[in-house]
């Protein structure tokens, strides 16, 4: 069973465009220890291999499709309410261009 | 291998869709609202809420798949495309990854007299993300497009000239306005198109270095944007110099591309399956019954009103430059059979009126059927109905009602208009002096002279004809 390394721990992290502390990354690098020796648990059971992922718990599909009628929406003051900085009605940041 | 270097260029369109509520929310789908005040907890990505799929975006997704000649899933399946950005509360943003709504299709467009085909890989349906402004040291968010629907159609890497380029984006617009999906203003967002572009010798195997452009606004910087991306990258590698991997966007001002980003790992975006979703099966009636209630294309009009109302191809086009006036002339084509006559007035007269700033235009294709039926069965002039029509554009009164209020008529008797234009000519003998020196403009001026005599009322055409004959015969 492979373990996860801080480095690719990491670069997964600047993958996903995050940055986290140090002790962080050990907290999350354990968490994945455990995930992973569950998972190596779970291929001990034979043929796990053969069976499909699933992502919903019933195979079922629905036809249910919602109507286009608009609902009204949150006052702006609503939308703000948990704003840490505002400005003309807009969430403000500090300057992220990706 | 030639030393002549072929670009191969993929486009990526992203278009709103017309809805009344937003893609997976309730909230209104507006333009142009106070910033934060289109939205609802589900669109600031709050806990506890679930998406539910819009039923008229996904006949929006149907009808564009159809006019593309894609194939179409009849079953709806989501992905979730993880990323971590402030313009995405939720973290990630809905989308269709695996299974597309439409796939394997085509648009074929005239260029230069050849047809042109460009092949779709893809058409599915997502979410649009939060507007961000930036400014020198901060960034503001305007959540109201957050969810907005989207359909992002996806070219193969089959384009090799900057001009298909355009062109395809220009039909894909017209496309969705046509089908009323869209309203396909690319100055306000609602049309986005990234282009990819790389190039490569002729007959090489491999495809060069791809290199991404970015919001682009407008379909002639498009053309413009890859014109100036095939120089960059072939001098580049005339020189010896590798094309990188990266982001660039088009500065309009120095009409050249600038570098944004460049790409060292392709972002893992960590799709998976949207379990808020389950899958949702389309039955047949409503994807044929979303197909037939389909508007008709520009295409399939230019080719009726050319075949069938025999107008020129020129007036064909200008006119379907515009949806609204090709509504109207196909509304007054049901009262009026004087094609010709009818599209002159509306690509001159009702185009230069609905033009103008603060112009009301209420008039019903019934009643400028009417009134071009006038000019065509010679009661009225052309100015005569110039005149009407600025009167009854607002308020949409009867042309047939106004003229007889008003006592409008055109003189068309011949006997009238003969007497007139002997009188005229005996008046003015130096005109028939300069007719017979080969002035013609003095049998326009004549014309001239008849119009202001009778107000307007003369029938031009006539009075044009009966005056070259008395000239001749002088």
């Amino acid at each position: 069973m492979n373990k996860l390394d801080l480095k690719t721990i990491k670069d997964a992290a600047h993958r996903l465009l995050f940055d986290m502390s140090e002790e962080e990354f050990l907290t999350l690098q354990k968490e994945f220890d455990i995930t992973l020796a569950q998972m190596d648990v779970l291929g001990k059971i034979a043929g796990v291999d053969e069976i499909e992922p699933m992502t919903f718990p019933f195979d079922i599909e629905v036809h249910h499709l919602r109507k286009d009628e608009a609902d009204t929406p949150l006052s702006n003051e609503e939308v703000l309410l948990n704003v840490k900085e505002k400005q003309s009605g807009q969430i403000k940041l500090p300057k992220v261009v990706l | 291998m030639s030393n002549n270097y072929i670009p191969t260029i993929g486009l990526e369109i992203h278009l709103e869709t017309k809805s009344k509520s937003k893609m997976f929310s309730s909230a209104p789908n507006t333009y142009g609202a106070k910033p934060n005040t289109s939205v609802l907890p589900i669109d600031l990505g709050m806990p506890g809420t679930l998406p539910t799929v819009n039923e008229e975006a996904v006949k929006n997704a149907i009808k564009l798949s159809h006019a593309l000649h894609m194939k179409i899933d009849h079953t709806l399946h989501f992905d979730r495309k993880n990323y971590f950005y402030s313009d995405l509360p939720k973290g990630y943003q809905i989308t269709q990854n695996e299974r597309p709504i439409g796939s394997d299709g085509y648009l074929d467009f005239q260029l230069d007299g050849s047809s042109v085909r460009v092949e779709i890989e893809r058409l599915h349906m997502e979410e649009d993300t939060c507007k961000q402004l930036h400014y020198t040291d901060f960034t503001l968010l305007d959540y109201n497009r957050a969810g907005v629907p989207l359909c992002e159609i996806v070219t193969r890497p089959c384009i090799h000239d900057a001009r298909v380029a355009r062109l395809y984006v220009e039909k894909i617009r017209e496309i969705g306005i046509y089908l009323d999906v869209s309203d396909g203003k690319m100055e306000e967002g609602s049309l986005r198109c990234d282009v990819n572009i790389s190039i490569a010798k002729e007959g090489a195997k491999e495809f060069g270095t791809k290199v991404e452009i970015k919001n682009l606004n407008s379909t002639a910087n498009v053309e413009k944007a890859i014109a100036y991306e095939i120089e960059r990258q072939k001098s580049l590698l005339e020189n010896g110099e590798k094309v990188r991997q990266e982001t660039r966007r088009f500065d309009e001002s120095k009409m050249e591309t600038v570098l944004m980003r460049v790409k060292t790992d392709a972002v893992d975006y960590k799709y998976f399956p949207e379990p808020n979703i389950l899958p949702i099966k389309l039955s047949d009636e409503f994807v044929n019954d979303t197909i037939e209630s389909s508007y008709e294309l520009a295409d399939v009009k230019f080719a009726r009103y050319t075949n069938v109302f025999k107008v020129s191809e020129y007036d064909a086009n200008t006119l379907l430059k515009n949806r609204s006036l090709a509504l109207l002339f196909d509304d007054a084509t049901k009262t009026c059979q004087y094609y010709d006559l009818l599209i002159h007035f509306i690509n001159g007269d009702v185009l230069t009126y609905v033009s103008g700033a603060n112009n009301v235009f209420n008039l019903s294709g019934k009643h400028l059927g009417e009134l071009i039926n006038l000019v065509g069965e010679n009661k009225i002039s052309n100015a005569q109905a110039r005149d009407i029509f600025k009167v009854i554009a607002k308020d949409n009164k009867s042309p047939i009602d106004i003229v007889s209020e008003q006592g409008i008529t055109q003189i068309s008797d011949e006997d009238t208009l003969k007497e007139m234009i002997k009188k005229l000519l005996d008046e003015n003998p130096q005109a028939i002096e300069d007719f017979k020196n080969g002035k013609g403009r003095a049998a326009s001026f004549l014309v001239g002279l008849i119009m202001k005599l009778t107000k307007g009322k003369a029938n031009p055409a006539l009075a044009s004809k009966l005056i070259n004959e008395e000239l001749k015969r002088r």
